[in-house]
């Protein structure tokens, strides 16, 4: 904004203009920064097979790199303790999708709700604000003995962690809506759904995203915990077994995937947004 | 037609204890169909709040508006609005933005999109149909938003110093476009601006506002021929003119004067 020309501009120029600041702001962006994350890894990767081959550390505490491969490699093929890794992924993967979505279908409503409504806010508002602080891994045995080890009590705990995550950002999204588009919006006669649906829920949107970003971090922290307890399957389980029996390699294997499996949910949530929301930061 | 009588706006007060705030004060104004009025005075004088009143954004705490033969209860869509900042919505492109009224009255039926494009056209935008907002600058992006307050013919046209965040180039583009369209549909216009020559240039009528609490100091006619361009500034009337306004926005300035 805030152009200024000296000859008469046609919008073509204007455009022009526009499309001009935005190439020099890729140009200038150096071509090897998607190498950057590569070479990050291979250091740290390099780091690791050092300090591992250095023998500092006893092999059993510090596992080598092709170690880890190894014991990924059998993992995926004949499994640990009868379960193979893509049995664990799949449990774990299952379990977090299936209290995210639940969390997001229960929570955008009422997060919606209460940014309108001020008695439904008080109602809602001390009660998440008391559930919040409490730690997940505290709920665990409650879970438990209502819900049993079964994978209702799992996908329970994720509903409720991400939850109150999911409902702050609908409810600030709703409320961080601009005033004037509301304004413009009802001066052309719209209906409170039409308000609705075309200015506040696009409005929300991008902070409903960002919402889901931390929450599902936030899921794999409740869902591992929950598998160390009491679990046959999943990720978390897979590590605490191993643990327990000093398979260090196994171990490592397992944080690998977590972080990964994270890592790739990031991204497709990313990917989503861009989708849905390619005007997030530009209005 | 658009009336108000007698009407005066408190807001509570800011701290709890202190009097509530009398933003403007019995305000009497009648505009004809058809009549391009500016609203000039110092910033906090209430400029924006009568637009908000006559919006119906908000409601007066004594006297009566009318518009358009009907007593003003909320919103409609007899008055459109444009604001400072262009308050496009960002998921739209910009020809669903122009036809953001129309999609609100029931879908995009054929008998429309010639409509539409023909505002596209007259609104410079044609080939920007399928850009967004933020592909535009900020002249541009007023531009929609005045073609989309247009698009429904209304009756009033409200405006809140709809140029004063562009730059002095766009801002006289703007204003030349803006009375083109005002001669083709000829709605009645509510411009409220802090630039006293914007005022005169564009309106056949400037109403000048004292500070808080606002009240109409001055009702000045403004017979320039039409059309006008922005050489008229050039002229000696409206020399003239500018310093009737100036003097009624700044009373001690012009007293010091005379008697110095
Ligand atoms: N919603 C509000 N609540 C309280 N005070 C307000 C509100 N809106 C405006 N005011 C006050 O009313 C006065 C007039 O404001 P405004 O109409 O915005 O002035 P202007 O547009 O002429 O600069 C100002 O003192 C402002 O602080
Ligand atoms: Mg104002």
């Amino acid at each position: 904004m805030g152009h200024s020309w000296k000859n008469r501009p046609g919008p073509a120029a204007e455009m022009a203009d526009v499309a001009a600041a935005q190439g020099l702001w890729e140009r200038t962006r150096p071509g090897y920064r998607q190498l950057v994350p590569w070479m990050v890894a291979v250091t740290l990767v390099l780091v690791w097979a050092g300090v591992a081959a250095s023998g500092i550390f006893p092999k059993i505490y510090v596992p080598s790199p092709l170690r880890v491969v190894r014991d990924g490699a059998t993992l995926a093929t004949s499994g640990f303790a009868g379960v193979t890794l893509l049995t664990d992924v799949l449990a774990s993967v299952g379990r977090i999708s299936a209290g995210f979505i639940a969390a997001i279908l229960v929570g955008v409503p009422i997060g919606f709700w209460m940014a309108t409504s001020d008695i439904v806010f008080a109602a809602i508002d001390p009660m998440l604000q008391f559930l919040r602080p409490i730690p997940p891994l505290a709920y665990i045995p409650i879970m438990i003995i209502w819900f049993g080890i079964g994978e209702l009590s799992k996908v329970i705990l994720i509903f409720f962690c991400t939850i109150p995550i999911i409902i702050i950002s609908a409810m600030s999204g709703v409320r961080g809506t601009q005033e004037t588009r509301l304004r413009v919006a009802r001066c052309f006669g719209a209906t409170r759904w039409q308000v609705f649906r075309h200015v506040i829920l696009p409005s929300a949107l991008p902070e409903i995203f960002t919402g889901m970003r931390v929450a599902i971090g936030v899921a794999w922290t409740c869902l591992v915990a929950a598998e160390m307890i009491a679990s046959q399957s999943g990720l978390g389980a897979m590590i605490h077994t191993a643990g327990n029996e000093i398979r260090t390699g196994v171990v490592f294997v397992g944080i690998i995937f977590i972080g990964l499996i994270g890592y790739t949910m990031e991204l497709v949530i990313r990917l989503i947004e861009k989708r849905v929301i390619p005007w997030k930061g530009k209005a | 037609m658009v009336s108000l009588q007698q009407v005066r706006k408190t807001y509570p007060a800011p701290v709890r204890g202190q009097d509530p705030l009398l933003a403007v004060d019995t305000i009497d104004l009648t505009l004809a169909d058809g009549q391009f009025c500016s609203l000039v005075g110092p910033s906090g004088c209430g400029k924006t709040t009568i637009l908000n009143l006559v919006g119906g954004f908000e409601q007066p705490s004594a006297g009566r508006i009318a518009a358009s033969g009907r007593s003003v209860i909320g919103p409609g869509p007899d008055r459109a609005v444009v604001f400072q900042e262009a308050a496009l919505l960002p998921w739209m492109t910009v020809e669903a933005n122009l036809a953001f009224a129309l999609t609100l009255r029931g879908g995009r039926p054929a008998a429309n999109t010639e409509r539409i494009a023909q505002m596209m056209e007259v609104m410079g935008l044609t080939g920007f149909e399928r850009h967004y907002p933020y592909h535009l600058s900020g002249g541009m992006q007023q531009r929609v938003a005045i073609g989309r307050a247009l698009l429904t013919n209304p009756e009033v046209l409200l405006m809140d110093e709809p140029f004063g965040a562009l730059d002095a180039q766009t801002r006289s583009d703007l204003q030349r476009f803006l009375l083109e369209l005002w001669s083709r549909l000829n709605p009645t216009v509510l411009f409220v601006t802090h630039d006293v020559e914007e005022a005169i240039l564009l309106a056949d009528r400037v109403v000048v506002m004292s500070p808080r609490p606002g009240r109409i100091v001055d009702d000045i006619a403004v017979n320039l021929p039409r059309p006008r361009t922005w050489d008229a500034v050039l002229n000696r009337e409206f020399g003239e003119l500018r310093r009737q306004v100036l003097d009624a926005l700044r009373p001690s300035d012009s007293r010091a004067r005379r008697l110095s």
